[in-house]
């Protein structure tokens, strides 16, 4: 898979956490994964069909998850409940649709299906590619990580 | 408190709609999440949703006829999210008729609405702001 399906997600990420949580996001350094396991507590996998086949997964630790919301929300929340998975799978949502536009700006014409929430670090999910690509993205109130497996359609 | 003054977008009839539609959201998120018995909370429940169902019609039809009036270049497109954003509300009100009012469901609408609330007029509602400066008016 290339390397080059990886920044539509960072930079989608990055403005999306900037407009809906005033966070900055770094980028860190790009590593393989010859499996797609959830790497922290609350993930978020989405699908992709089109021109790309595969999966997007977002893994977030949990007390970054619920800060996230707490920041969006303007409230304090203790708890990963529907409201917390829900508004961390619309966010998950937004960034990928977002990305989608900068893909289909590169003609690669792409559609997301709904978001999955994956609790825990135990399941594996199916990849279309021999390695997912992961980038992690840190902010001040943790950091988290995107994984990527994207095949073209032949 | 969900409403933060970057929302803004310098359009007073379309910055009080959403601060009104914020702390109705953010009133709900704060009931809904309270601990305490659930049944009481139903009633708040039925009045945000039925608030919702009423106030973006009245906000949506302000807000477009506004872009109209400015000849905003994205009307058609945005007009289409507005419309996504009222199927999805009348989408969960089926649902609560279906499957009851159960505390999941309603979590799941209230983290919906509110991420969408904040995307929308961080983002998209912002480039009505950015044109209307473009174009050297005031709003």
């Amino acid at each position: 898979m290339k390397v080059a399906f990886v920044e539509p997600f960072v930079k989608a990420a990055r403005d999306v956490f900037q407009l809906m949580m005033d966070l900055d996001a770094q980028r860190g350094d790009l590593r393989a994964s010859e499996q797609l396991v959830p790497s922290k507590d609350a993930s978020v996998a989405i699908g992709v069909t089109g021109d790309l086949l595969g999966s997007i997964l977002y893994s977030f630790p949990r007390q970054m998850t619920l800060e996230m919301v707490e920041i969006m929300a303007g409230m304090p929340v203790d708890e990963l409940d529907s409201f917390v998975i829900s508004a961390l799978g619309e966010v998950a949502n937004i960034i990928s649709g977002n990305a989608m536009a900068y893909l289909n700006s590169a003609n690669y014409m792409c559609n997301i299906n709904p978001p999955q929430i994956v609790l825990g670090q135990e399941t594996a999910l199916e990849m279309v590619t021999r390695k997912a690509l992961i980038v992690p993205l840190r902010t001040r109130i943790g950091e988290f990580d995107i994984f990527i497996t994207l095949k073209e359609q032949a | 408190m969900m409403w933060k003054e970057k929302y803004r977008i310098g359009v007073d009839v379309v910055d009080n709609q959403h601060q009104e539609l914020f702390h109705r959201v953010s009133d709900f998120l704060i009931s809904v999440q309270r601990k305490g018995d659930w049944g009481q909370k139903i009633a708040k429940v039925k009045e945000t949703l039925a608030f919702m169902q009423e106030y973006v019609i009245v906000h949506f039809r302000d807000e477009e006829n506004y872009q109209l009036q400015i000849n905003f270049p994205e009307y058609e497109e945005h007009k289409d999210v507005h419309a996504r954003f009222r199927d999805m509300i009348n989408q969960y009100a089926v649902r609560f008729e279906k499957e009851g009012f159960t505390q999941e469901l309603v979590q799941e609408f209230g983290g919906k609405l509110m991420t969408w609330l904040i995307m929308h007029v961080a983002d998209m509602d912002q480039r009505i702001g950015a044109y209307v400066r473009e174009q050297g008016g005031k709003g």
